[in-house]
């Protein structure tokens, strides 16, 4: 029935045609920078500077790649960054979505001051240095858990969540109560299941901003052992960077193959491979309607 | 009497308040562990705002710094540049909610009517790709491109659009339009992560039932699955507007220049300056709580708007 | 039923990394081993006990001892222990050292120390970075001269005199002390002083126009337009005739600096501090920048660049000329003499007054130097770290921070003491590789004294000889008008600020102004809202520190 040739399925398929068309062309424009970055990572660092590579390296090179890996405490670093990941998203993810269940019921006794409470966090903050005197005081300065419980919640992403629960059928929840369950026990067993989608794009968006953050890493890690990756590589790519003062110009001279920006663009493109390897084994919870059907089945 | 019966109202008002609470107690609980995360993490440290009234030394402990009122905010409002970076921060934000919001939208839906599933992953994957790159790095490459005798020129003469090259950063301009543009390119995919995830929780047994009716495509689209999302969106939408206030200040700081400053000095880039490079924690604190009051106001008024005319919103 | 999957997944990831973390855990403990922390122990209290009340205070206590260094640059990568200075720094000295640097976001992070009141043993950095005025007024920093009476007398003969006058603040404490400062009682008759100001000509170009007098103005203009006629592309892409430093917010250094010196305009008139921005001299030329832009001899690419794309412009050889720190070029320099030795940058005489008097570039370093070291209140042990900072600044540590050990790293060759030829030559071929194995040089700079290293320094190479060389013998010393800018966060200083942030916006316009009557338009204004600002405030703020410094300069 449907392969017969009606007027609509002719205009379907020039649908078709022209969405796979402005498909491809977004997919040249993301694709050329980015591989445009790659070739010159690839590059000799110095070669690189004389510009004109667009399509292939001229004098291929990974001694920017050697550059980045070094020193090879890189491991660690690599080590504590991949750990507070996966437990920081794990946690963030499950935390928030608990809460923001909660908030999401109308029902909820004082939903309205929490939700005020929530939007101000959105806006309002005391500045880094209140903040930093706190996590001393509590103390999670210098401490792997400064990774995870100050970045457990963020009211920005509790809104997504809301708006997603908000639209779940009632009707599940409904027949469970009446089989005399408590909401948490709801939550786990009927919530989480049902919201794979919301809870997957929420994840990617703390898994990244766990991936990159190196501002922790920063101000609130002292010892080498705890640096995340990102503090890590922020700093080989500043010690590449020739310097602005006279003392380092006066004194030691960069040389060799290897500049500030070929290794910016390795450091790059390292980080960066791992999030797209990851990033196939999360698109399947966005697969249309998969989970309502296995639900409902 | 009179008096007695209020008083049986209000305790049987809170009887019923108890009863409700203690119905709810697992879902109060869930919440109050939210609250009480907020209220060490966030509130706490929120003394911090005060300095924006006080003239703060950051050697001296806060309490003992001399208040000074509203003088930073005046001096703020009263500097002659306070209308330039006011216009371009909203300049620079609007297009980019007028452009850079309803572009990912229309992007996930696109990609949703794309039947085959590997084309489909592989254009998802590759779309979301320009977000890791960094500020600093795609700033380089586009200061260099768009150079004298960068590549962009380069094919503009070629093509006989320019018939002599233009230094695009050095225009004001093209400024809001290079930043708008460029962000689009870096978020685009990004962005609409989230509305896949949206498109993905629509039940396809709506699908299934559209085409046994014979819905066409478009049909499809408008009558199933942009009202299925629209409360995604709305909720977007709502926190879009709220942060009209802030740029991007990584990718302004490395575009922008002496030249270009006239449109590309933003609030956040003033702020910088006068925080990090001069020291004036006080003044930069005050400059960045008129920034989250006006942004508050602004996430009030566009959800209670987006409330009256599609029925979803945050609250 | 995906959700008890990704938990799986989840699981067995974290116990992967578990396994990772404890194998890198284990690998980390083996590599500490190598510190040998006994046979430092030892030493120690070999040294340590025949006491010797005569000899240097830093010899009196020779026992392990750890400080934590804060240095505020994050290119700043150098470890301590592993190279041979570190190692015979602390076999002579009982001291090791755990450098602590920011990874970028310098400022944040030492606000915070700051604030929270955590900073380390001792803390570097430059001079005129908030953070000085911040700690040495907060009582975050001791006063060095206290210490010094308490528990080191030596560190006085250590130190240079006038150094030590310059930096007394009001107080009459002197909190931190600098590295490259021109203490004038130090420099001898013939030393040759370098400068990092410099007025640089692509060689083959320079020589196929005829090497013309760029001094005046009309050689300067006609050598930029013989050189674009001659040479309109490097590599297929438009020659720049003319390179400065990037444009900043605050302006521009190769205006505001370089060019004023090299036009050798007067810091004074009738003995008192001017706004030289109003002298006719800086406007002349300027005029003849502008002049240069009519003549499209300036390339838009300059005011936009930053400094990365300036490096890949200078490894091309786009610029035809430059007024730029050489120094900020050499690398760059060395990889075009590696391809072409004519297509290297040369110095020659820039820009100059009316009588056509000499350049007069800066010293590099000045009187202030660069970096201040201070101890901080909350040093564990103030009176070895005292004693270290005086080992550090004596003629001792300096040879042994600037040479290592003898017979390792230097010997004594045709009478000079100077680096071993390998070692030199590892230094100008693998800077990175010599500071692991060496560290000497300037790996350690931050207490070098250049006036004590000049008798060890190697001989200069080319291309940077030719470079360094042109400012022997015109080279000056603008020391009194060091740091004389008035604190950020005071009235005067946020005067100032306004000044500049104006100043950043002009310069440009300038350049670009279509005609002279605009450009004087846009001086004009620009001095009348000085005038309204009331930036002389902030020029009698100067003037006073400029007669301070004269005071400690001895000058009258």
């Amino acid at each position: 029935m449907r392969f017969l040739n009606t007027r609509q399925s002719i205009s379907e398929n020039a649908f078709e045609l022209i969405n796979i068309f402005i498909m491809l062309i977004i997919c040249f424009l993301t694709l050329y920078p980015i591989w445009y970055c790659i070739v010159n990572s690839f590059n000799d660092g110095a070669d690189a500077m004389m510009g004109g590579i667009y399509w292939w390296p001229r004098m291929f090179s990974i001694d920017n790649y050697k550059a980045v890996f070094a020193d090879t405490s890189i491991l660690k670093a690599f080590a504590v960054t991949i750990l507070r990941t996966v437990i920081g998203t794990a946690l963030a993810v499950y935390f928030t979505a608990m809460v923001s269940y909660a908030l999401s019921k109308k029902e909820l006794a004082g939903r309205k001051i929490y939700m005020m409470i929530g939007s101000i966090t959105l806006f309002f903050s005391g500045g880094l240095i209140p903040f930093f005197i706190l996590i001393k005081k509590i103390g999670l300065y210098d401490n792997f858990l400064v990774f995870i419980i100050p970045s457990m919640f963020y009211f920005f992403n509790a809104i997504i969540f809301i708006a997603f629960f908000k639209e779940l059928p009632s009707a599940l929840e409904e027949s469970a109560k009446i089989d005399g369950a408590n909401d948490v026990v709801i939550f786990i067993k009927i919530i989480i299941p049902l919201s794979t989608p919301v809870l997957a794009t929420i994840a990617i968006y703390v898994g990244v901003y766990h991936w990159n953050d190196y501002f922790a890493g920063v101000i609130f890690i002292k010892s080498m052992d705890l640096q995340p990756i990102q503090t890590f590589l922020y700093k080989i790519i500043a010690e590449n960077t020739s310097g602005q003062m006279m003392g380092r110009a006066a004194g030691s001279i960069n040389q060799g193959a290897v500049t500030s920006q070929s290794i910016k663009l390795a450091t790059m493109v390292a980080t960066t491979f791992p999030i797209v390897c990851v990033y196939p084994f999360l698109q399947k919870y966005f697969v249309k309607g998969i989970l309502l059907g296995s639900v409902k089945g | 009497m009179r008096d007695l019966s209020v008083r049986a109202g209000s305790k049987s008002r809170i009887l019923a308040g108890i009863k409700k609470l203690s119905r709810q107690k697992y879902l109060q609980g869930m919440a109050l562990i939210g609250i009480i995360w907020m209220m060490v993490f966030a509130y706490l440290p929120m003394y911090g705002i005060i300095i924006a009234f006080k003239k703060y030394n950051i050697t001296k402990p806060i309490a003992s710094a001399p208040w000074v009122g509203l003088q930073h905010f005046n001096d703020f409002f009263g500097d002659d540049k306070f209308i330039q970076i006011l216009t371009n921060t909203l300049g620079i934000s609007l297009l980019k909610l007028a452009i850079g919001f309803p572009l990912p939208i229309i992007f996930a839906v696109l990609l949703n009517e794309i039947t085959s599933m590997r084309f489909k992953k592989y254009v998802q994957t590759v779309s979301y790709l320009p977000h890791f790159i960094s500020w600093v790095v795609l700033g380089g490459i586009m200061i260099t491109w768009t150079s004298e005798g960068g590549i962009i020129n380069h094919i503009l003469m070629e093509l006989k659009v320019l018939n002599e090259p233009v230094v695009f950063l050095a225009e004001p301009q093209y400024f809001w339009g290079i930043a708008v543009i460029s962000d689009i390119w870096k978020e685009l995919g990004w962005s609409a992560i989230i509305y896949m995830a949206a498109i993905a929780g629509i039940d396809p047994e709506l699908y299934e039932a559209a085409t046994v009716d014979g819905a066409s495509r478009f049909n499809r689209i408008f009558m199933i699955t942009l009202p299925c999302i629209k409360g995604t969106v709305a909720v977007l939408f709502v926190l879009a507007v709220s942060s009209i206030m802030g740029t991007n200040f990584d990718q302004i700081f490395v575009l922008k220049n002496p030249l270009n400053a006239p449109a590309s000095d933003v609030i956040d880039i003033y702020v910088y300056r006068m925080g990090m490079n001069s020291a004036r924690f006080s003044y930069a604190t005050a400059i960045n709580l008129f920034k989250s009051v006006i942004s508050l106001m602004l996430l009030l008024t566009a959800n209670r708007v987006t409330k009256k005319l599609t029925d979803a919103s945050l609250f | 039923m995906g959700n008890k999957k990704s938990l799986k997944i989840l699981s067995v990831l974290v116990a992967l990394m578990i396994l990772v973390l404890s194998a890198s855990g284990c690998s980390s403990d083996r590599g500490t081993v190598s510190v040998e922390p006994d046979k430092a122990a030892e030493q120690g209290a070999d040294e340590g006990t025949p006491k010797d009340d005569e000899g240097p205070g830093w010899k009196k206590d020779t026992s392990d001892i750890t400080f934590d260094w804060y240095i505020h640059y994050s290119w700043f990568g150098a470890k301590w222990g592993e190279n041979e200075v570190t190692k015979y720094i602390t076999e002579k000295t009982g001291v090791k050292i755990n450098f602590i640097v920011p990874s970028g976001n310098e400022n944040e992070k030492l606000n915070t120390l700051i604030a929270s009141a955590s900073l380390p043993d001792f803390v570097t950095l430059g001079w005129w970075e908030n953070g000085v005025k911040m700690m040495q007024e907060g009582d975050l920093v001791h006063p060095l001269n206290k210490l010094a009476d308490q528990y080191d007398a030596d560190f006085y003969k250590a130190a240079a005199k006038s150094t030590l006058d310059w930096y007394k603040k009001p107080d009459g404490n002197v909190y931190g002390y600098p590295n490259f400062s021109m203490a004038p009682e130090r420099i001898e008759e013939g030393m040759q002083i370098e400068s990092n100001q410099t007025f640089l000509v692509r060689k083959d170009i320079y020589e196929q126009i005829g090497k013309p007098d760029m001094r005046t103005p009309e050689g300067f203009l006609n050598a930029l337009k013989a050189a674009k006629e001659k040479f309109p592309t490097v590599n297929g892409q438009p020659l720049i005739p003319l390179g400065l430093q990037e444009f900043t917010d605050s302006g521009n250094k190769s205006i505001e600096s370089d060019l004023v010196n090299f036009l050798a305009i007067p810091r004074e008139k009738d003995g008192k501090y001017y706004d030289a921005e109003t002298h006719p001299e800086y406007l002349r030329w300027m005029k003849v920048l502008r002049k240069a832009n009519e003549m499209k001899l300036i390339s838009k690419d300059i005011f936009v660049d930053k400094r990365s794309q300036m490096e890949e412009k200078m490894a091309q050889g786009r610029y035809f000329s430059m007024i730029y720190q050489r120094t900020d070029m050499a690398s760059q320099q060395l990889e075009l003499y590696r391809k072409n030795p004519d297509m290297v940058y040369i110095a020659i005489d820039g820009p100059s007054n009316e009588s056509l008097e000499p350049n007069r570039p800066a010293f590099a370093g000045g009187m202030a130097g660069w970096t201040l070291t201070h101890i901080s209140t909350n040093c564990k042990d103030s009176k070895r770290a005292i004693r270290f900072l005086t080992y550090l600044i004596s003629e001792e540590g300096q040879k042994d921070v600037y040479l290592g050990k003898k017979g390792v790293t230097w010997d004594t060759i045709d009478g000079k003491d100077q680096m071993l030829p390998d070692v030199i030559k590892l230094m100008n071929s693998d800077r990175g590789e010599y500071d692991r194995k060496y560290g000497a040089e300037k790996t350690y700079w931050m207490l070098t004294d250049e006036l004590a290293i000049l008798k060890w320094k190697p001989p200069f190479e080319e291309p940077i000889k030719q470079n360094a060389e042109w400012g022997f013998g015109k080279a000056i010393s603008y020391a009194a008008y060091d740091d004389i800018e008035p604190p950020a966060d005071s009235d005067e200083g946020i005067i100032l600020k306004q000044v500049k942030d104006k100043r950043a916006l002009l310069l440009p316009k300038l350049i670009l102004a279509n005609s002279e009557e605009e450009f004087d338009k846009l001086v004009n204004e620009y001095q009348k809202m000085k005038n309204d600002i009331k930036y002389d405030k902030v020029i009698s703020y100067s003037q006073q520190k400029i007669d301070e410094h004269k005071e400690a300069l001895g000058i009258k």
